[in-house]
């Protein structure tokens, strides 16, 4: 029924595409592995009292803080002539603290004073991929803050995963800044 | 990327071997061309000539893999039976491990058996009733009996540090695929036959898997996925016998004793 050769010839081409398809091992992970917490930053125009639009703050800052001691955990993160912000969260709790300053060029006392936010959130582990393993995503549940440049702060979206297009969080900055 | 494009080539390579297989074939299975009036012709129903068979073999393509892949190993055996209009019964066992360690990601071991039960459909007709080459399509359904092992993981976080944990061994729990398959088979030397099967597998309960995707499951391969390709290569060895009612058909011709049985009404008469 079927010619031995060719049977050869089949079997061989076989051998050599499945063992093209199983030399890469392990896949590599292509999915971001780090839940990222998206802030937009929003003004309130004095006059109108009700108009709110999108701020550029000229050198905003955030400041991630030690849950223990409250020392920085790395020195800053500034954002140059930015709208929207990317902060992550603790893994290891279900709280953690930013310092927030709008303007680090600014000359004013004001300008030098840091606004504190504070993440209240429960945690969810969720699996990934086997390259990418586990990380977790969380569900906002309260952010307070202090009130320097900071007018108010508005939750937009409760649920902070991998979605890097996702906006959770909106900062109202005050109408005197 | 990658990935893709070995998919691709993988493709590539099983269409044209198909194709070599199946202009190999066409050759054989052109018949004489003539004309016959069948409009009113009553369908007479061929007699099956071909005894039984059961044919068992044994998979000697993943062990050679996990010599070269580290962290996985299968043991696949097959079976199939022959019916009848060229249907065989086919069933399928083994069983297989995996080993992940990742550093600072995930780590963990498993372990399963599985079992397959369908059938093969042969496609190209019988030179001789002796003549048990096959080139066949099937369908079956899989299942395995995942068991893993406690779970370690790590989250690492550029800014907030590490944070390891750990996942504890659940129950045993199942996986279920389908299975849809080609392939050939060619008898070498009296009963002992060489083939392949390349599979396409599609997992029916991969949902249930969000929790830890294994892997790898022997017989099905990569867990994570809902759809993977497989090749299995047997060296098997057929046991045969002759169909009740029919003889054995004679081994140098392959043409088997066509005077009809007589009929048991036949018989008292003819007492």
């Amino acid at each position: 029924m079927i010619s031995g050769k060719r049977y050869l010839i089949a079997i061989l081409i076989a051998i050599c595409g499945t063992w093209t398809a199983c030399t890469q091992q392990r896949q590599l992970c292509l999915t971001p592995t780090v839940a990222s917490l998206n802030i937009a930053s929003k003004h309130l125009i004095t006059d109108t009292g009700t108009i709110f639009y999108d701020t550029v703050l000229p050198d905003a800052e955030f400041v991630p803080l030690n849950k223990n001691n409250g020392s920085a955990i790395v020195d800053s993160i500034i954002y140059p002539q930015a709208s929207t912000f990317t902060i992550s969260l603790s893994p290891a709790s279900d709280t953690c603290r930013w310092l927030f300053r709008a303007d680090t060029t600014g000359i004013l006392p004001r300008d030098y004073a840091y606004d504190t936010l504070t993440f209240v959130y429960k945690r969810d582990l969720q699996f990934l991929s086997n390259a990418c393993g586990y990380t977790d995503f969380y569900t906002l549940d309260t952010v307070l803050t202090s009130h320097t440049n900071i007018d108010s702060v508005h939750i937009t979206n409760t649920s902070v995963t991998n979605d890097v297009s996702a906006m959770h969080l909106q900062i109202y900055i005050h109408p005197d800044f | 990327m990658m990935f893709r494009q070995c998919i691709c080539r993988f493709i590539f390579t099983l269409t044209f071997s198909a194709l070599v297989l199946l202009g190999s074939s066409c050759a054989f299975a052109q018949a004489d061309t003539t004309a016959t009036d069948s409009t009113n012709a009553p369908k007479v129903k061929k007699p099956e000539l071909a005894g039984r068979q059961l044919c068992i073999g044994v998979d000697y393509f993943h062990p050679i893999i996990n010599y070269f892949i580290t962290g996985q190993g299968a043991y696949e055996i097959a079976a199939d039976y022959y019916t009848k209009n060229e249907y065989y019964l086919v069933l399928e066992g083994g069983w297989g491990w995996s080993s992940v360690n990742y550093p600072n990601v995930l780590s963990y071991t498993t372990k399963n058996s599985f079992l397959d039960f369908g059938f093969n459909k042969t496609l190209l007709p019988r030179d001789r009733p002796t003549d048990w080459d096959k080139m066949f399509i099937g369908l079956s359904l899989a299942a395995a009996d995942i068991h893993r092992g406690n779970a370690k993981y790590s989250i690492v976080d550029s800014l907030w540090g590490i944070d390891t944990g750990s996942k504890p061994a659940p129950k045993p729990y199942p996986a279920i695929w389908a299975e849809l398959s080609g392939g050939v088979r060619v008898e070498l030397w009296k009963g002992l036959s060489a083939g392949w099967t390349v599979r396409g597998k599609f997992m029916l309960n991969g949902k249930s898997f969000n929790n830890l995707s294994p892997q790898y499951i022997a017989g099905y391969g990569q867990g994570e996925k809902n759809v993977v390709f497989d090749v299995d290569m047997y060296v098997s060895y057929s046991i045969r016998w002759k169909r009740k009612g029919v003889p054995l058909p004679d081994k140098k011709t392959g043409v088997g004793d066509t005077k009809p049985t007589p009929a048991p009404d036949e018989k008292k008469d003819s007492k």
